[in-house]
């Protein structure tokens, strides 16, 4: 643009609202984005070992239901929330931690014996004894839990 | 670009008109008492936005109240700068109401023929002090709690109605979990309703009949 810019005072008070309107509405705008997404940005809270039980209740080559409790902070509510694993050896020495959450969205699995596998009712999932999917849409085999044993006592490694 | 789509806008929808009307009408040179209302709205749209916030983690019930006040204040980030807007933003509202109102008894900017914008503005003040009034319970800490104790019983002193007034307000004998969500609708609803519909009708007549000039001296004929 070649012509000279003159700025008169309306033009310039024009400018100045719309400048400190600007401002303003980026000074509620910025912070109500993070008051938004605060929640959803914090960290998972740390893993722990969770006691599942002995592991004397494990049948030799049959995936086996634990059940547990952990406290979890939700908000500014302290909610038990009740957490479910199948565990499965063959040998009584090595042992593999299923979660029991379908992979495909989150229904509950369970086993059922007389087949020999995990069936989700949600979508009729199949998944075999070791987590492979064997039928229906879940994308990837159940999640596997790092587990331990110690004295006799079954441990995952979980979220707290 | 710019140009073309606000023109193409303007042709079907004429908002430029209605811009005019509201942003570029002629006023008579006035002071600056005479920004207050406009000021006083300003705290309205801020109590409005920090309002809508709190409302995404505040819990109206005597169990999570105070533990989601708290939530607010100390866990979510930028918390504190919003509960303490709207927090600072309801004494200002009210102080800045209350001195509109004074700027316009005492400029006489009340009389003819802009009585019904006065009307409106005298239900917009009842407005604001029943927000005031709602919100003072909502934190349920001790301050709120007693503090409401003590105003309801204050509207339950007017003679013969006074203790259905107290029972009505506190939906039963005591300020219990049906004084707080009541409180809570009332103060998220009914006053909201009821302040978006008083702010048109005074907005639409502050615009429609233009403001007043400041009193002069009587012109010597």
């Amino acid at each position: 643009m070649n012509e000279k810019r003159t700025i008169d005072r309306r033009g310039f008070l024009g400018f100045m609202t719309w400048a400190i309107g600007g401002i303003i509405s980026a000074g509620f705008g910025i912070p109500a984005i993070a008051y938004i997404i605060g929640p959803a940005a914090r960290k998972e809270e740390e893993q722990n070992w969770i006691r599942l039980g002995s592991v004397s209740k494990v049948e030799l080559g049959t995936p086996t239901l634990f059940k547990t409790e952990i406290e979890r902070q939700t908000g500014w509510i302290t909610n038990k929330e009740e957490l479910s694993f199948y565990v499965f050896t063959e040998n009584g020495r090595d042992f593999v931690a299923l979660s029991n959450i379908c992979t495909h969205l989150g229904c509950r699995v369970r086993w059922i014996a007389d087949q020999g596998q995990f069936f989700c009712p949600c979508h009729n999932a199949a998944f075999a004894k070791n987590g492979e999917v064997i039928s229906g849409p879940p994308p990837r085999p159940l999640d596997q839990y790092p587990v331990k044993e110690e004295d006799g006592q079954l441990f995952v490694l979980g979220g707290g | 670009m710019i140009t073309r789509v606000t023109n193409w806008l303007d042709e079907r929808i004429g908002w430029r008109n209605v811009w005019e009307a509201i942003f570029l009408r002629k006023i008579p040179k006035v002071n600056w008492f005479y920004t207050l209302g406009s000021a006083t709205l300003f705290t309205a749209i801020n109590q409005a936005v920090t309002g809508i916030l709190l409302t995404i983690y505040y819990a109206p019930t005597p169990d999570h109240a105070y533990d989601s006040v708290q939530y607010i204040t100390t866990q979510i980030p930028m918390g504190w700068l919003i509960r303490g807007l709207h927090h600072w933003g309801a004494s200002a509202m009210v102080v800045l109401t209350v001195l509109h109102m004074l700027r316009v008894i005492l400029l006489g900017a009340y009389k003819y023929p802009r009585e019904v914008t006065w009307f409106s503005g005298v239900f917009l003040l009842l407005v604001v002090v029943g927000f005031g009034f709602t919100g003072y319970l909502l934190p349920w800490d001790q301050k709120a709690y007693w503090g409401s104790t003590v105003g309801t019983r204050i509207a339950g002193s007017a003679p013969l109605i006074g203790d259905w007034i107290l029972r009505v307000m506190r939906g039963g004998a005591e300020l219990s979990a049906v004084t707080l969500a009541r409180f809570f609708g009332v103060h998220v609803w009914v006053l909201p309703a009821s302040l978006i519909l008083l702010l048109a009708i005074h907005m639409y007549l502050v615009i429609k009949i233009g403001i007043s000039a400041t009193p002069g001296r009587e012109e010597k004929a």
